[in-house]
């Protein structure tokens, strides 16, 4: 069953800034009060790399990590399931889904992960 | 406001110093730092500690107060100041305030890091909790991929080149090999590293695009420095007093993704901007800088931020050579922390140290910018989210 991708940004309302992560006061205009929007469309992608020297929690050779931009305006980091970069390209559509990103005692960590259209 | 001057500097060679305990590096510089300001058996007022990770890598907090109690510095006042892989400066920065109020006269800064008692990937997990942690850190982004990504967006906007990397790399290894301090002292070659059919075992892709020779190393260390009023400098050293002629700090947003621009380094802008107002000095005054190269597109990306070069034009001349010794900007001439290393809470001072040793005229010929008046540094912490820089001067 596809999962509902779990990101929340914030809409400022006075004056529209979109905020994710959350912010207590807007980055833009400093008020306080925010509309809760949801990722919607295809994500494009703003920026990526393939790493190799991996953290803890992680048992893959590499991870591919991007940055992409919602039709909505939401931006989130994601991780990127292609085996060559040479799959990507600044501004690519991708597919957005919510799945394991890594494994926190034994248990799978949900966040966000994206495939080439 | 006093003027604040520097009379003592102190460091230890950077590397894996397996023999000695986090405590044991910081109290080597601090003690070299009292000898050099003639102090050696007097007390200080404050003592300012810069560490980023010692309740993570060695399970040990209050490290101000364990360095105070080594040291017998009773009753000085004492502070730990963490502030990522900026805690050095900001340290310094702290410990410059406390003196120009009046409050203290005698203050000594340490900054240090042991990092490489812990295996590779603790080391790369600890650097990597300064990303956010609910939008950025579970993804496994670290600050070797932040980098990678800056870099592309770099090179697109900017047409910076691999062989402008190679560059800057190439001359921080050369110089790094005739520092004492430094953790690497191997000089490179472009074939070597680039061009050779060896080149991609030489020097692997590690977040692409930047490579294995674009990474500092990662390090165990420490710095110290000692300050007072710039009007008593005379009385307590016979060393030359380097004056802290300026300085900055500025924040930016904690995640790349809500800048509006990410290759902008809004935090590097500013706070050098501060420094150099202070100051009354402009970026073209400055003999020699320190800049934070923790990967060699930094190197570049400062060197047009703070204000060296026009934006899109640091590459190019970091490849015509204009940031070498003798170049029109000698930018670390210490071999920057790409040879000298991070050892994150050691940085910011290493980069104070070295430029007082370059204001001072202290370095073997081959290192010392000629007739160095004015030098600057730049500490990065996070990517860009808090940065420290310092306007210094020699004092004549």
């Amino acid at each position: 069953m596809k999962q509902e991708i779990r990101i929340t940004a914030y809409k400022c309302k006075a004056c529209g800034q979109i905020h994710y992560p959350y912010h207590d006061r807007c980055l833009a205009c400093k008020k306080r009060d925010f509309e809760q929007i949801k990722p919607e469309g295809d994500a494009h992608l703003l920026a990526y790399t393939q790493i190799f020297n991996l953290p803890w929690g992680f048992d893959v050779r590499f991870l591919v990590i991007g940055v992409v931009e919602f039709a909505n305006g939401i931006k989130s980091m994601g991780q990127i399931q292609v085996d060559s970069l040479e799959k990507l390209k600044t501004g690519m559509s991708l597919k957005p889904y919510w799945g394991p990103v890594r494994v926190e005692a034994e248990e799978p960590v949900y966040g966000l992960v994206l495939r080439p259209s | 406001m006093r003027d604040v001057a520097i009379i003592g500097v102190g460091m230890i060679p950077f590397g894996r110093r397996d023999e000695d305990s986090l405590l044991d590096m910081l109290a080597y510089a601090s003690l070299d730092a009292l000898d050099d300001a003639g102090m050696s058996e007097k007390g200080v007022d404050a003592v300012y500690v810069a560490n980023m990770g010692a309740g993570i890598l060695q399970h040990q907090t209050s490290v101000a107060s364990a360095l105070v109690d080594r040291l017998s510095l009773q009753p000085a006042a004492a502070d730990t100041i963490e502030n990522g892989p900026a805690s050095g400066a900001s340290a310094i920065k702290n410990g410059v305030l406390a003196v120009a109020s009046g409050y203290y006269d005698t203050v000594l800064v340490a900054g240090g890091e042991k990092m490489r008692e812990v295996v590779g990937w603790k080391a790369t997990d600890f650097v990597a909790t300064m990303t956010h942690p609910e939008v950025e850190y579970p993804y496994g982004i670290t600050l070797p991929g932040m980098a990678g990504m800056f870099t592309r967006l770099y090179m697109e906007k900017y047409g910076l080149t691999q062989e402008q990397l190679i560059a800057v790399a190439i001359k921080n290894q050369k110089m790094g090999a005739l520092n004492p301090y430094a953790h690497v002292n191997m000089v490179i070659t472009r074939e070597g590293i680039y061009e050779s059919p060896d080149a991609a075992v030489n020097n692997p892709v590690a977040a692409d695009p930047l490579r294995f020779y674009d990474m500092c190393p990662v390090s165990d260390g420490a710095a110290a420095v000692i300050l007072c009023p710039l009007e008593k400098a005379r009385e307590i050293s016979r060393k030359i007093p380097v004056l802290i002629a300026g300085f900055g700090q500025a924040t930016d947003t904690h995640t790349l993704q809500e800048r509006e621009d990410p290759t902008d380094l809004k935090a590097v802008t500013l706070a050098a901007e501060q420094a150099f107002r202070m100051a009354n000095l402009k970026p073209k005054d400055v003999d020699v800088a320190e800049l934070h190269d923790a990967f060699t597109i930094l190197e570049v990306a400062e060197s047009e931020h703070v204000g060296f070069f026009k934006k899109g034009e640091g590459g190019k001349a970091a490849e015509k050579g204009e940031t070498s010794i003798n170049g029109k900007i000698p930018i670390n001439v210490s071999g920057g922390l790409k040879s000298r290393g991070h050892p994150v809470g050691a940085t910011g001072v290493a980069q104070v140290v070295e430029i007082v040793f370059q204001l001072r005229h202290e370095l073997v010929p081959k290192r010392q910018v000629k007739d160095a008046k004015v030098g600057f540094t730049l500490n990065f912490g996070g990517f860009g989210n808090n940065v420290v820089a310092f306007v210094l001067r020699r004092s004549e």
